[in-house]
């Protein structure tokens, strides 16, 4: 059923009691109401003169008509709301004069479209749906938009994988690795450089890594190695986690607004700087545990990172964008939630995924200092048990997780602001 | 008896506004009863203590509902000054503005409000990037949620069609054309029904053939529309091409010099420009737009 404004259904539900008109069916009252036109008069205004050929039938909404006969000494006829005039005019007779007795307000019916609706054809089918807003259209634009946003994705990702590999961007990632690894393996290993030959070789450590039976007792096939991943990962992530509930508030509000810049910003210029080591003996003194402390000293770095990417990226808001929501009558909230938290995303994600990087960087320090596990653990134990080839396997393996976390992180910052990367799909040739 | 016969519309659509005399530089344009616009006296300084710029100085304008008031003057004169004054960005250092009557801004009341009666669109553009364009245009009634959500992209998709800018819809502002972006802007802000629609500068980065289409586009929706307009530029051609009236300002301090009535009809078109009086007009404001760009050449030489 389609909504209508409620003076329309009135107008509709008026004409569906009038005489005559009581027994169509729906339809064909819609289509009555669709051809139907609605007016106001003022007092003493004339409707229609004797002489005027009357080509509608009118119905009284409000007010009231006065209807006298031209030459005749009958007493004039008042139609009140809900009555209708002009229909014997229809009929063929003339003379008639209707004038409105104080503000009135009429609805008519062309002739055409009453004889229609009274022969029982349907009316118009097609214009009658076409301003009906049903649900289909809401539907059709959410899956079109889903389906350019994965576009959107996929472009940014840089197209199809067969493109990728016709292109030379693959090859010299890995011939970047070879290098890296074939100058390790050159200096310390072929020619044994002096000072690189304390270092263990890149064959070594590969071996170690790959080993069933490992001589220092950490490769990928002892549960150990997987327990330690374990648990840097989860404090890392319960840190970016944190760090990222806090650092966004508070780095939208230092954006925001003048009042808590001026009273927090001090306090965090000032803690930025100090070092996560310089925490260590604070962090140890004040939180119980061995997991406490170092999900702590994670999560500073990562902290900072956030809310200082955050707060430039609400400054780097163009103030039009500001003035054009007020403009056009945003609320200081809608401000808020439609200009600068969008508008900052960019800036928070970059943000982001330093955050996961730093917060890679001070679990080590953190680990190295308390705990049981972790990647950071391994490196400081296998230090002083003279285990060197472990020390680079703990070394590769935090490589490796924080490259593929940020890199987690990258994609599932494109896909929230799906708006950037189209604008940079556009911008390359 | 009332003379004069019923206005009779289709059942459901709304009233009319009350029918009101057509300002007099413009006898075609749209009846309105809202968008009178009166600067009286407005002054504007820039910096403080000795080394202010008196920016704007007694600067009076009368602008009639439903005008396209265009103000042409020399770089830096304090055009945009006024500008930002009406919308409530700025306030003045004296005088006073008012909007059909009402006091926007002068004694007792510092700053305009900012608000959706009077829209601004800005020199380079302000849709937000990270909106798709339906969503752009539907912002201002979205925000005051005036219509429900699914009548308002409806009626959005319908003012972008008749733009001709169908197929737009879910487009990235930054994905589209710098013609495309304005003439969104400009749907956008007209989805209010503004009283006053202030421009400045709005197509200045455009090459001349997007200017021209944007001019016959704004030309038309402006009919439909019939907000008043206030427009500055540069362009003299682009002022008597649009304006009811073309107000050519002073080089610093701003005021006005020379106010042209424009008096060729609307809607005007390309051959509107090879006309005589198109010509004749142009010329006229040229010269005055020269005397005072050689003024403020001078200034800028006393103070260099």
């Amino acid at each position: 059923m389609p909504q209508r404004p409620a003076h329309v259904q009135a107008i509709r539900v008026g004409l569906a009691n009038v005489r005559g008109l009581s027994d169509l069916r729906s339809e064909a009252l819609d289509a009555v109401l669709l051809a139907a036109e609605e007016g106001e008069t003022d007092d003493g205004q004339l409707v229609y003169g004797e002489t005027e050929p009357v080509t509608h039938l009118y119905v009284v909404q409000n007010g009231r008509i006065r209807l006298e006969r031209v030459g005749s000494s009958a007493e004039p006829v008042r139609v009140g709301p809900g009555q209708t005039f002009g229909r014997h005019v229809l009929a063929g007779v003339r003379g008639e004069r209707a004038t409105s007795e104080g503000p009135s307000s009429l609805v008519r019916i062309p002739e055409a479209a009453l004889l229609e609706a009274l022969a029982g054809k349907p009316g118009r089918p097609q214009s009658l749906q076409a301003p009906i807003g049903g649900p289909a259209p809401a539907v059709e634009g959410a899956t079109r938009r889903a389906r350019a946003a994965a576009q959107g994705l996929l472009r940014s990702l840089g197209g199809n994988a067969l493109q990728c590999l016709r292109s030379p961007a693959p090859y010299r990632r890995l011939l970047g690795y070879a290098l890296f690894f074939g100058s390790w393996y050159l200096a310390v290993e072929a020619w044994a450089l002096p000072h690189f030959n304390r270092l263990p070789g890149i064959t070594e450590v590969v071996h170690e890594w790959l080993s069933k039976d490992p001589t220092f007792g950490l490769s990928i096939y002892t549960p150990e190695y997987y327990a330690h991943i374990g648990s840097s990962l989860r404090r890392v992530g319960i840190a970016f986690l944190l760090a990222t509930a806090a650092g966004v508030p508070i780095g939208l509000g230092l954006g925001a607004s003048t009042t808590f810049r001026e009273y927090v910003f001090p306090v965090f210029e000032l803690l930025r700087p100090v070092p996560i080591p310089a925490w260590i003996p604070l962090a140890i003194l004040v939180f119980s545990g061995a997991e406490a402390p170092i999900v702590f000293l994670t999560l500073l770095a990562s902290f900072f990172a956030t809310a200082l990417n955050t707060f430039l990226g609400v400054r780097s808001i163009d103030s039009k964008y500001v003035l054009a929501a007020r403009c056009l009558g945003a609320t200081p909230w809608q401000v808020f939630r439609h200009v600068i938290v969008p508008g900052s995303l960019p800036f928070v994600l970059t943000g982001l995924q330093i955050s996961m990087g730093v917060a890679w960087f001070s679990i080590a320090a953190a680990e190295m200092c308390s705990g049981q596990f972790g990647l950071g653990y391994v490196i400081n134990t296998s230090y002083t048990m003279v285990k060197f080839p472990t020390i680079v396997i703990g070394m590769l393996t935090l490589g490796v997780l924080g490259f593929l976390t940020s890199a987690i992180v990258r994609l599932l910052g494109e896909r929230l602001v799906v708006w950037r990367a189209r604008e940079l799909s556009m911008e390359r040739p | 008896m009332t003379a004069g016969a019923i206005a009779w519309r289709s059942v459901g659509t709304p009233r009319a506004a009350a029918v009101v005399r057509p300002h007099a530089a413009d006898p075609d344009a749209p009846l309105r009863r809202r968008g009178a616009i009166q600067i009286v006296d407005a002054v504007k300084y820039y910096g403080v203590g000795e080394s202010r710029v008196l920016a704007v100085d007694h600067c009076s304008l009368d602008i009639s509902a439903g005008e396209v008031f265009v103000v042409v003057g020399p770089s830096g004169c304090g055009k945009t000054t006024l500008l930002n004054a009406l919308a409530g960005f700025h306030p003045l250092d004296a005088g006073s503005i008012h909007l059909d009557g009402e006091l926007l801004c002068g004694p007792g009341r510092e700053k305009a409000p900012i608000g959706s009666d009077r829209i601004v669109v800005f020199q380079n553009g302000a849709l937000f990037p990270w909106k798709t364009v339906l969503e752009n245009v539907a912002f201002g009634p979205a925000m005051r949620g005036a219509i429900p959500r699914d009548e308002l992209l409806e009626r959005a998709r319908r003012r972008l069609a008749e733009a001709g800018l169908q197929g737009y819809e879910q487009s990235y502002p930054g994905e589209t054309s710098s013609g495309v972006k304005r003439r969104v802007e400009i749907v956008r802000a007209l989805m209010n029904d503004p009283a006053v629609l202030l421009l400045d500068e709005p197509f200045r980065a455009l090459d001349a053939l997007t200017k021209a289409m944007m001019h016959e586009a704004l030309i038309a929706s402006y009919l439909r529309n019939g907000s008043t307009v206030f427009f500055i530029t540069h362009d003299i051609e682009e002022a008597v091409f649009l304006g009811s009236r073309v107000a050519i300002m002073t080089s610093r301090p701003c005021r006005p010099k020379t106010i042209l009535s424009v008096d060729i009809r609307y809607p005007r078109s390309r051959e509107t420009v090879t006309s005589k009086r198109f010509r004749e007009l142009v010329a006229e404001a040229t010269t005055a737009v020269h005397e005072e760009a050689l003024n403020a050449y001078a200034l800028g030489e006393k103070e260099g």
